[in-house]
């Protein structure tokens, strides 16, 4: 079984960027974007966030698994909080609303009586809420396509993460490879016994005793080379001084611009969110009828 | 040796390494198995592992392989980078370890009702910050995020910890037993 990183070289102006620069200004744009319910402030970071998803040079046929799952999360969200019980949308949409469609039926057998009302502002903030997922998504999702596994250890070092975390963190990405060599080899020594691990009916009682077989032998297995592998390190007197690493991290001028915009960002919204008091929700009166 | 329960040497260094890689690869391997018509929604057996190593080694261990666990599933799997569920993960696994100490015999009894009760919580508080910060990303309700984020994964993880765990513990103890430690 091949193990393969998402992650292959691009030659992209993403992969020019400092890691640290990268995660800094993606946890700035996330707070920053998370204070607007105004769909024109939205937008304006609905572009950024795409024009960073362009710098990266990654397909959607590769992001399309990742595209999948936030659209059903979101489909689901959408679906059951802002047009079914309108609960998300009642704790940012004030009043009553303007309906522009409803439905009063009664549920046989139970007599439960439903009594759905769809208000156009319900429905502008089901936009924004897409908006909004949409640029966090494109943000986020771009990362493992963009960025060296290799530097993940390096870069949470660089961030003040201790020696230790990063060592650990190196260590598991080069771990998966001999992983998913062993699961590979677990998994054929089972089949040759006889076990269906991969027939997909039933329940989750019976896939649980189906995987079982699979997971122990291999979990087992990794913490006995495990104790192998500390034996090692101490005998070579791990964590005694701080750690050198191979790979480097260097900050140039347009990592600084990008995370001073960042900055930017998140200032100008804590002004014009506690001091002018815009940025909330909003529908344009335009669409609203009567 | 005398343990500390936030220690964090060679031994938990390794260990939390292997727990993020065994988790992020068993979830990437078992992405075939699904909740019937459920649409896409994979449920993960290898969510018991960083529960398991969080029981043996200690909260940070189990931290660490439940958080970079979940972000080594989803980089290999293509479904991008979702740090507060990979801190939820992370909570997961933690919280069982913090009966780490008080436990020497892994195929006790009590130690395995012990942890099972502590897989409980940290799920219920691990999963319950992640789903509660869709609240704060994606402006749901308290109702919608309990029904559509939280419960789903609270169920499949409640089953996966509950039974592969204790498993996972009486098969440890077997290694426990020859290795000394």
């Amino acid at each position: 079984m091949l193990v393969t990183w998402a992650y292959h070289f691009r030659d992209s102006l993403m992969e020019k960027i400092d890691p640290r620069a990268r995660w800094i200004f993606s946890l700035l744009f996330l707070f920053t974007i998370s204070m607007y319910w105004d769909l024109r402030f939205l937008l304006f970071f609905f572009v950024i966030a795409w024009l960073w998803y362009f710098l990266a040079r990654v397909s959607f046929k590769e992001t399309r698994r990742a595209w999948i799952l936030v659209s059903i999360l979101l489909f689901s969200m959408i679906v059951v909080n802002t047009i079914l019980s309108g609960g998300g949308a009642a704790g940012v949409v004030k009043g009553q609303g303007h309906p522009i469609f409803s439905l009063q039926f009664t549920i046989p057998l139970v007599s439960w009586n439903v009594n759905f009302n769809l208000t156009m502002e319900r429905a502008w903030f089901a936009l924004c809420q897409l908006i909004r997922v949409w640029a966090i998504s494109a943000m986020f999702i771009v990362i493992p396509f963009s960025m060296d596994p290799r530097l993940y250890g390096v870069t949470f070092r660089r961030l003040g993460l201790s020696d230790r975390f990063a060592f650990s963190m190196d260590l598991a990405f080069r771990y998966v490879p001999t992983l998913a060599r062993d699961f590979a080899v677990t998994l054929d020594a089972q089949k040759a016994r006889g076990y269906e691990i991969e027939r997909v009916e039933g329940g989750l009682i019976t896939q649980v005793r189906r995987i079982a077989p699979l997971i122990i032998p291999i979990t087992i297995g990794s913490i006995l080379g495990g104790e192998d592998m500390v034996n090692a390190m101490d005998l070579r007197c791990f964590g005694l001084r701080p750690r050198t690493w191979i790979q480097e991290t260097i900050f140039h001028g347009y990592d600084y611009a990008i995370i001073a915009f960042g900055i930017v960002l998140l200032l100008s919204t804590l002004f014009l969110h506690n001091v002018i008091h815009i940025g909330g929700f909003w529908v344009p009166a335009g669409i609203l009828p009567g | 040796m005398n343990k500390k329960l936030w220690q964090f040497g060679t031994r938990e260094v390794v260990f939390a390494a292997i727990g993020a890689a065994l988790y992020g690869v068993l979830a990437w391997a078992t992405n075939f198995l699904q909740i019937p018509a459920s649409g896409n929604v994979a449920i993960r057996p290898a969510v018991a592992i960083p529960m398991f190593f969080g029981v043996v080694f200690g909260p940070i261990v189990g931290f660490i392989a439940g958080f970079l666990g979940n972000i080594i599933g989803d980089l290999l799997s293509g479904y991008g980078f979702w740090f507060w569920w990979d801190l939820g993960n992370g909570i997961q696994a933690m919280i069982p370890g913090l009966i780490w100490l008080s436990i020497t015999d892994y195929k006790n009894v009590g130690s395995i009702i012990r942890a099972e009760i502590m897989v409980l919580v940290g799920i219920v508080v691990g999963m319950g910050l992640a789903a509660l910060s869709e609240m704060w990303v994606s402006g749901t309700d308290f109702a919608t995020t309990f029904t559509v984020n939280f419960l789903p994964v609270f169920i499949t993880n409640a089953i996966w910890g509950l039974i592969l765990v204790p498993i996972l513990m009486v098969a440890y103890s077997a290694v426990q037993a020859r290795s000394g430690r």
